[in-house]
């Protein structure tokens, strides 16, 4: 048997074993930072000083204190802070000396999951107690008993709850809340870089109806946000909650020394420029830390691909540790799942976890030694935040991101430059969408009436009441519109998802037992549930046996087989208005709104291991519409014969998919790309990229202002790919004779030739 | 799109100001009558106007003989009821002890909506009390939202003089409506009475929830009250009407809302003096009406009238005489009369064969108090047979039974030999 490997030799087996150390591409060391801290400030009360002293805090870091220096101010400030750097500190101690100066005081903090009220109240409660004053915190969520409730409502100083209590629970109930908004001085916002897209909208405006209620009861609480690093904090925290926010991120928090590593598989097929899966590299990487007993957490970018490289792992830690050592962590999973898993890991009985971005946020689960990243997460910003999973507490550790063959990742770990020196990406939200602003004043008109002229937000309204009220949803009286009817509207409106409905997902292998094992949004069920689909959940394989699309239910059974379905999905578009246009001679660009209608058409059964296709099948299911805002380039004339102008198209789009969410921040679900040869609209070649949310969040807006930009980009990548004539790393094509790569190029540099946006 | 261009419509208007607010400094108060619309319909059917600075509502006053019937009572036997409280003066939760007949303000709502919430607008209070020989009805009525400080105003400047409230479910529903909607304008009208409170749907439950199908009050007036509505306008119907006739400004589409909810506040008085009557004995109950009410008493934690009324039950009922006699036994082993429980036991132990209580009380009984270990031990073996013959679900608590039949068996056999 042999002796454990220590984070050293690792580090030294990784540069000298060539089956690893050829593949690195970039290695990073980023050395250790010292911490600049000042002593405790003398306006501090001096209970919570003595307290922070009982527990060994003697000082603070500068950005903790330029945060109490702003609270003092009564400014509204948002504190960008990498994780581990005490964040919690810059809004406890400003809420605290509120509360140990004035009582009644109370404060309000959201946090993006339940989750991370639960550590963060433990952690408060920490330090209340050691203050000594008696001050009330409490949680708020679905799991609170009622005979609580009603102590949180009357008494609670801190009271700390989610988006979507707030939403649903709290506002349409003020009037049992007049304790908490009369006295409401403090609403802390936690993790605001989660505030984006379709989320971040709903809650922009769930903030303007809390801020309508406090008005309502002569309060103005001050915002206090603390947020990742993003490119724009402090715009995102202005356009979420209205106010002026004062940027706090000069961080002073230690940091240990960190290896940031670039993996790239090895080419296995030269001409094709086809590398080896990323997946089965991010398990062998994996499998090398976890037998040496390094705390690991590998990241994987989509669900699937989490449970495919679970069921490796489990495989591969069932002799030693036994299946449990090893677990899975994404959306999909009840919550009482993840808690126990979020305890395992902290308590060390967990040695590795396979998670989508759910953990990116900063639920409390200790030190992992090891960080893999399973192909580039999309964003700068989501990269430093799994990376940030590693080492959080001071220790060396170790980062290493595993390159897909997308044409993105290949992008970026062939220019770590990019990566390392780019500032991280904006978080864009549009509280202004129609869809979701609607949805927002019929619950904010529920909860008050309003008066004509009255904004929401920055936002003029009354045309909307009108038409609310032509909807009998609104009686207008005078200069009032008034609630009447008799739904409760915020009980129909998700902050969550695009659909509202979530398909339940049943689990009917034994007869007897028959249980609800997870959910999934309506149109990921399209291609993930559709029948015969192999469904993965903690690493164990179900086939759909039956998908109720009308009653949203999908039908599952264990199976054991060999292979994971893929499935096809095809959309076609139609062009309904056009709010802005440019054309040139060769092609032209245009935005506007779009229905596009999609349609799951066949899926492919893949085989693990070899991932070579191995058989395949229709989908039925009804077609699924959604209107909402696109843009597109439009080619005006084109010497290109059909078929290499559909394979350069395809090319380009593929591209595109890839390249467009990093310009704009988003999850590349949140946008989709579509190539047609003959549009619609025009008969004309087209390439389409569309929100996916109805009414679209304004990605395509911003698209069709950096068109010039997103086409350099994409023509760089397809150009600077090593590939003869297309590959899965640009064009998305792995056929020897294709013309794919040759045709993109053509038509890139055709319409690149023209200045399309102007100046 | 059509909206997206209302918006940037909508857009050209951003510079302007919001107009300032208008509230706070106005003096309020009631003003003379004047002219509002349907004043004749109004008038034809008892109701008017009140005025309340620039605004009104709607009060519709009816008045009735308080010798009329209303199912099985006279409206005036709540006197003869309240009375009775006040002679028994126990600490039941119904019992109006202090409190004359025409301080109970009998009150039902009428909303926009099912759940609670801040937008679910109440637009008819409805009351009923008595007031010397007549049973006053009044119904205030918001004749359009934004109307509410009036109604309010009104409302609560009537009740003052009053205590209690009586209501049907009014104590989850009802009244925290009226407290949420009373939050919105408190400013401007007279704070919440602090009533006294008897909600009867608690009681229908305890007395009739195993016997009627659902104790909504409507099936409850039927079965119970023997009171029977003609062409009722069903209350679900309520919110459609009521936002039909904002539409359509036609009142008379609420004349059946009106009738309803006067129905409604005249049931409860009916109500409460049957609940009341079935607690006093003063009336023909049933054995499983008397059982449920001599619970009602032990849970209120009246020993001596639950014992009774476990008596009453004994000595009419056949079907309830073993829950009863149980019942009681257990009452007279909390007040340390050992010897009458024990007697009690041993006819629960002959009437049901079932039943393993019977024979563990008796066994605890001779162990501890007559010391005749023999008998003890007897009734404990006994009660232990009596167990195993039964179904039961839970398994962890079967276990921890099981263990305790071993336990005193097991100990019981040792003080016997020791004999």
């Amino acid at each position: 048997m042999f002796g454990k490997k220590t984070m050293q030799e690792l580090l030294d087996v990784m540069k000298s074993d060539s089956t690893i150390s050829d593949q690195i591409v970039y290695w990073k060391t980023i050395e250790p930072r010292d911490a600049v801290t000042v002593p405790l400030p003398s306006l501090l009360h001096p209970n919570i000083s003595r307290a922070l002293q009982n527990r060994g805090i003697g000082s603070l870091y500068m950005h903790q204190l330029s945060a109490f220096e702003a609270s003092l101010r009564k400014e509204s400030f948002v504190a960008v802070t990498p994780t581990a750097s005490g964040k919690t500190m810059c809004y406890n101690l400003a809420v605290l000396q509120e509360i140990a100066a004035n009582p009644n005081s109370r404060a309000l903090y959201l946090f993006p999951t339940k989750a991370l009220a639960q550590d963060q109240k433990a952690e408060i409660n920490e330090l209340i107690d050691e203050i000594g004053l008696d001050i009330k915190s409490y949680t708020y969520d679905g799991d609170t008993p009622a005979n609580i409730r009603q102590v949180v409502r009357k008494a609670g100083n801190v009271v700390m709850t989610n988006p979507d209590m707030l939403h649903s629970a709290v506002l349409p109930h003020h009037t049992k809340w007049v304790s908490l908004f009369e006295n409401l001085t403090h609403v802390v916002i936690d993790e605001l870089h989660t505030y984006r897209g379709v989320f971040g909208s709903h809650v922009a405006n769930v903030i303007r109806r809390l801020r309508r209620i406090c008005r309502f009861y002569g309060s103005d609480p001050v915002f206090i946000c603390t947020s990742a690093t993003i490119a724009n904090p402090k715009d995102l925290a202005e356009e979420l909650t209205g106010k002026a926010m004062t940027l706090i991120d000069n961080n002073g928090a230690p940091a240990g020394r960190k290896h940031f590593l670039f993996y790239n598989p090895p080419v296995v097929n030269k001409p094709l420029n086809v590398r080896r899966s990323a997946t089965l590299e991010a398990r062998k990487l994996a499998a090398l830390f976890l037998k040496n007993h390094i705390q690991t957490i590998v990241f994987a970018r989509s669900r699937v691909r989490v449970e495919i490289l679970l069921t490796y792992l489990q495989d591969l830690a069932k002799k030693e540790f036994g299946m449990k050592s090893i677990q899975g962590y994404r959306g999909g999973y009840l919550p009482k799942q993840r808690r126990v898993i979020e305890k395992g890991l902290r308590n060390g009985e967990i040695m590795g976890v396979v998670s989508t971005n759910a953990l990116e946020l900063g639920v409390d689960i200790g030190q992992l030694h090891a960080c893999i990243l399973t192909g580039y997460p999309g964003s700068i910003a989501s990269a430093w935040q799994q990376a940030g999973r590693a080492g959080r507490r001071q220790d060396e550790s170790v980062v290493i991101m595993v390159a897909s063959s997308s044409p993105l990742d290949q992008y970026v770990i062939q220019h770590p430059d990019y990566f390392f020196d780019r500032s991280p990406e904006s978080a864009r939200i549009n509280p202004d969408n129609l869809i979701i602003l609607v949805d927002h004043l019929k619950c904010a008109a529920y909860e008050l009436p309003f008066k004509e002229g009255e904004k929401f937000g920055n936002q003029e309204v009354t045309e909307v009441l009108e038409f609310l009220v032509d909807e009998q949803v609104l009686h207008r009286r005078g200069n009032q519109f008034f609630w009447m009817n008799d739904a409760f509207p915020a009980h129909n409106i998700s902050l969550r998802s695009a659909s509202q409905e979530n398909v339940v997902i049943i689990d009917t292998t034994e007869a007897a037992n028959v249980k609800v094992i997870g959910e999934m949004d309506r149109f990921s069920s399209m291609t993930l549930l559709h029948e015969e689909a192999i469904y993965l959940h903690q690493g164990v394989q179900y086939q759909v046996e039956k998908l109720d699309y009308e009653e949203k239910k999908a039908f599952i059974r264990e199976v054991d087989v060999d292979y994971f379905t893929d499935a096809n999905l095809a959309v076609s578009l139609n062009v309904l208005e056009v709010d802005k246009e440019k054309s040139g001679s060769t092609a032209s660009i245009g935005y506007g709104d779009v229905m596009a209608v999609a349609k799951a058409t066949i899926f492919k059964k893949i085989k693990f291991e070899t991932h070579e296709n191995i058989g395949s099948g229709p989908i039925h299911l009804p077609e699924e519409e959604l209107h909402t805002s696109a843009t597109w380039l439009q080619f005006e004339q084109s010497d290109e014969k059909t078929e290499q102008l559909e394979a350069g198209l395809i090319g380009i789009a593929n591209v595109l998919k890839h390249v467009t969410p990093l310009f704009v921040m988003c999850d590349a679900s949140d946008l989709h790309v579509v190539p047609q040869i003959k549009a619609l609209h025009s008969e004309k070649p087209t390439i389409f990229i569309y929100d996916s949310y109805p009414g679209g969040i304004g990605l395509s807006e911003k698209i069709y202002n950096h068109w010039d930009i997103v086409l350099d980009e994409s023509l760089k990548v397809i150009h600077n790919c090593p590939c003869e004539n297309g590959c899965p790393s640009c064009t998305g094509t792995s056929d020897e004779n294709s013309f794919a790569k040759s045709a993109a190029v053509r038509l890139l540099k055709q319409v690149r030739s023209l200045t399309i946006n102007g100046s | 799109m059509a909206l997206k261009k209302k918006l940037n419509m909508l857009k050209k208007h951003m510079s302007h100001d919001s107009p300032k607010e208008t509230q706070g400094i106005v003096h309020r108060r009631e003003t003379p009558a004047q002219q509002v619309p349907h004043q004749s319909f109004w008038q034809e059917n008892g109701a008017a106007p009140y005025f309340f600075d620039d605004d009104h509502c709607i009060i519709k006053e009816a008045v009735f003989d308080k010798e009329m019937s209303w199912g099985r009572y006279k409206l005036a036997d709540l006197e003869g009821a309240v009375e009775e409280w006040n002679r028994q003066k126990s600490a039941h939760p119904l019992c109006a002890d202090g409190i004359h007949a025409d301080e109970l303000l009998f009150f039902d709502t009428e909303t926009t909506g099912l759940s609670g919430g801040a937008g679910n607008t109440i637009f008819m209070l409805g009351m009923s009390r008595l007031i010397g020989d007549q049973v006053k009805v009044q119904q205030y009525f918001l004749p359009q939202p934004g109307s509410e400080v009036a109604m309010y105003h009104y409302f609560l400047n009537h009740i003052k003089e009053l205590k209690n409230l009586v209501t049907y479910n009014g104590k989850s529903f009802d009244w925290p409506q009226v407290k949420t909607r009373h939050t919105l304008i408190r400013d401007f009208v007279p704070s919440l009475p602090a009533f006294g409170h008897f909600d009867l749907l608690h009681g229908s439950r305890r007395l009739w929830k195993d016997s009627l199908p659902s104790v909504r009050l409507s099936i409850v007036e039927k079965e119970i009250l023997d009171v029977h509505r003609v062409e009722d306008t069903p209350g679900y119907l309520a919110p459609m009407l009521y936002f039909q006739y904002l539409q359509e400004r036609d009142p008379s589409l609420l004349k059946g809302v009106f009738t309803h909810n006067e129905w409604d506040v005249l049931s409860l008085m009916t109500l409460y003096i049957h609940i009341s009557k079935i607690l006093q004995g003063l009336t023909f109950t049933t054995g499983k009406e008397t059982y449920e009410a001599a619970r009602w008493f032990e849970a209120a934690g009246e020993t001596e009238l639950a014992l009774a009324k476990f008596y009453d039950v004994m000595n009419s009922d056949q079907i309830h005489y073993t829950d009863a006699a149980k019942a009681a036994a257990r009452i007279l082993k909390k007040q340390k009369k050992m010897k009458e429980s024990s007697e009690l036991w041993e006819m629960v132990l002959k009437c049901a064969d079932k039943d393993e209580e019977a024979a563990t009380e008796l066994s605890k009984y001779h162990e501890h108090h007559t010391k005749d270990m023999e008998k003890a031990l007897f009734y404990a073996v006994l009660a232990y047979d009596r167990w195993k013959g039964k179904k039961r679900l839970l398994r962890a608590k079967e276990a921890k039974d099981q263990a305790a039949f071993h336990i005193r068996i097991e100990r019981l056999e040792k003080r016997v030999q020791q004999l």
